[in-house]
């Protein structure tokens, strides 16, 4: 069984019993996790490749949804509501629980209609209230100095790191209460990396984030929690300082020191 | 020794490629070659003459203009909507199970040979048309009907082809603000595949324009110009086909040299726009 630290916050979601099974395979790439994910709070998922972190990830707004075939059990509860059954609104769960992928996903817009995009979606067409959620947003992602006298450029004019926090900014526009982070950084320079630890830190503010990454060091910087997993399943949830100070399991002894990864 | 194989080998591609160019050089010179008495005699009234009169010694090749304009495009007016729509449901809407045999299917689709479009037209859709629409069915309408179903499935295919090359990144992260799948191929999907669409758009109708077998069934060879879809027509082509073996003049046949020369330089430039879009995507991507 996984050590899991006592959360006293409240809590953004919380996973009980959860399998994962891609669309073909035998096995299932998640078994049996059960995590609790603090509200406010930001939690790593740290682990060797191929130990379901990703996976688990994309389980909390039903992105494997897009492609058919792919089987969930158990629960995720957000707001106290399993959004694992299947007619869940997921159009409505994906507002509220944004994301940010592994590459900068700028789309082939102008910067504004970029922002703008989530709030459209949803219907919202009042020029004056778009453009005051835009300018909110793009402040929010600490880009609106950069950005403000081009917004009806072409969003690929942005570098790799701009590009990154212009989809922040989207991500945030739509006022989500959970953002999930796929490796936000693994495409950017280290300056441009730091620029979004430092964004991430601020947003825990206002929205739960939780973060899948491949550097140990980025988890200890940004995180409040640390999840390790592996072999699909979770060995070890504790406060961060402690999980890579005093580990309780073994096993993630020995992957955050190295002996394995 | 490797060396000197090399050398060989890379001349010899040289001179192979050098042929090509001399080729379509050599094509365009003697058909304006053989245009020079027609063009002498007409200058560029023979562009705009709507009067196509051999017996009289009179050549207008406006009427075979107007035919291959309008036909090709009344066949881009129905196949464009409809290659969109087959190309969206093979790339973003079909099941996996069903997306490699209707793929598969298209592809076939466009390697029917025109002539078998032409019969098929021919004695398929005349009658239709001449049913619903009156006339005798030989028409221009049919024509173009005809020719969209013809470019339809390269149209199709390739426009599917160029969908496919959105990152399922882009798809994903319009999903995970909330997108429909509407929204995500309105938005995401045409406008990041714009430039390969409109480049087999243009294909489609450099081939359409001089399409000569599936049309020549379909249209008559009636050098008149008429608002009226459901009448007869010609288009270039058409009258090249039809009319060659009766050139008993040198003008005549002149003039119909002439026409082929007009049709190349139209086929060129819409190749050189599609080429333009085509070369455009390569450097986004």
């Amino acid at each position: 069984m996984a050590t899991i630290v006592e959360i006293n916050e409240q809590k953004a979601l919380e996973v009980k019993n959860f399998e994962f099974t891609y669309a073909g395979a035998d096995a299932p790439s998640i078994k049996k996790l059960t995590m609790p994910i603090a509200r406010h709070n930001i939690t790593a998922l740290i682990g060797p490749s191929g130990c379901g972190k990703t996976t688990l990830l994309r389980s909390f707004n039903r992105m494997h949804d897009l492609y058919p075939g792919n089987k969930y059990n158990g629960e995720i509860l957000f707001k106290d509501r399993n959004i694992l059954i299947p007619k869940e609104d997921l159009i409505k769960l994906r507002i509220q629980i944004g994301m940010i992928f592994q590459k900068p996903t700028a789309f082939p817009m102008s910067i504004f209609d970029n922002v703008a995009y989530g709030m459209r979606l949803q219907g919202i067409k009042n020029k004056t209230e778009l453009s005051g959620r835009v300018e909110k947003a793009l402040k929010d992602a600490a880009i609106w100095n950069e950005v403000k006298d081009r917004l009806k450029h072409d969003a690929s004019g942005l570098s790799g790191g701009q590009q990154q926090r212009l989809c922040i900014a989207r991500a945030v526009a739509v006022e989500p209460e959970v953002l999930l982070f796929d490796e936000p950084t693994s495409a950017l320079d280290p300056i441009s990396t730091a620029g979004i630890e430092e964004l991430i830190v601020e947003l825990r503010e206002r929205v739960s984030i939780i973060i899948v990454t491949h550097n140990m060091q980025q988890a200890a910087r940004v995180s409040d929690y640390t999840g390790f997993m592996y072999l699909g399943e979770l060995v070890e949830l504790g406060r961060t300082e402690e999980l890579f100070v005093t580990p309780k399991e073994r096993l993630t002894e020995e992957y955050i020191t190295g002996k394995f990864g | 020794m490797n060396n000197f194989i090399d050398k060989v080998f890379a001349h010899s591609t040289k001179i192979i490629a050098l042929v090509v160019l001399l080729l379509v050089a050599w094509i365009f010179v003697v058909l304006f070659e053989h245009s020079l008495e027609s063009i002498k005699a007409f200058g560029f009234s023979f562009i705009v003459d709507t009067k196509w009169a051999p017996n009289l010694e009179k050549f207008g090749a406006f009427p075979a203009i107007y035919g291959s304009v309008i036909s090709t495009f009344l066949a881009m007016i129905m196949a464009v909507p409809v290659s969109i729509g087959i190309a969206i449901f093979l790339s973003e809407i079909a099941h996996v199970k069903l997306k490699t045999p209707a793929g598969i299917s298209i592809e076939l689709l466009a390697a029917i040979p025109s002539v078998i479009y032409g019969m098929w037209g021919l004695f398929y859709f005349v009658p239709i048309i001449r049913d619903i629409f009156g006339g005798i069915g030989i028409s221009m309408l049919t024509a173009g009907i005809v020719l969209s179903i013809m470019i339809l499935p390269f149209m199709a295919a390739v426009t599917r082809d160029a969908m496919n090359t959105t990152p399922d990144i882009l798809k994903e992260s319009a999903y995970a603000l909330g997108g429909t799948k509407w929204d995500v191929v309105k938005d995401i999907i045409i406008p990041y595949a714009k430039a390969g669409i409109i480049g087999s758009f243009i294909l489609a109708l450099g081939r359409a324009i001089g399409e000569t077998m599936a049309v020549t069934f379909v249209m008559g060879n009636v050098h008149k110009i008429s608002a009226d879809l459901t009448q007869p027509a010609t288009s270039i082509p058409v009258t090249l086909a039809n009319e060659f073996a009766e050139a008993d003049s040198t003008l005549y046949y002149s003039s119909l040299f002439e026409l082929s020369l007009l049709l190349l330089v139209i086929s060129f430039s819409i190749i050189s726009i599609a080429k333009f879009y085509f070369l455009r995507r390569k450097r986004i991507a």
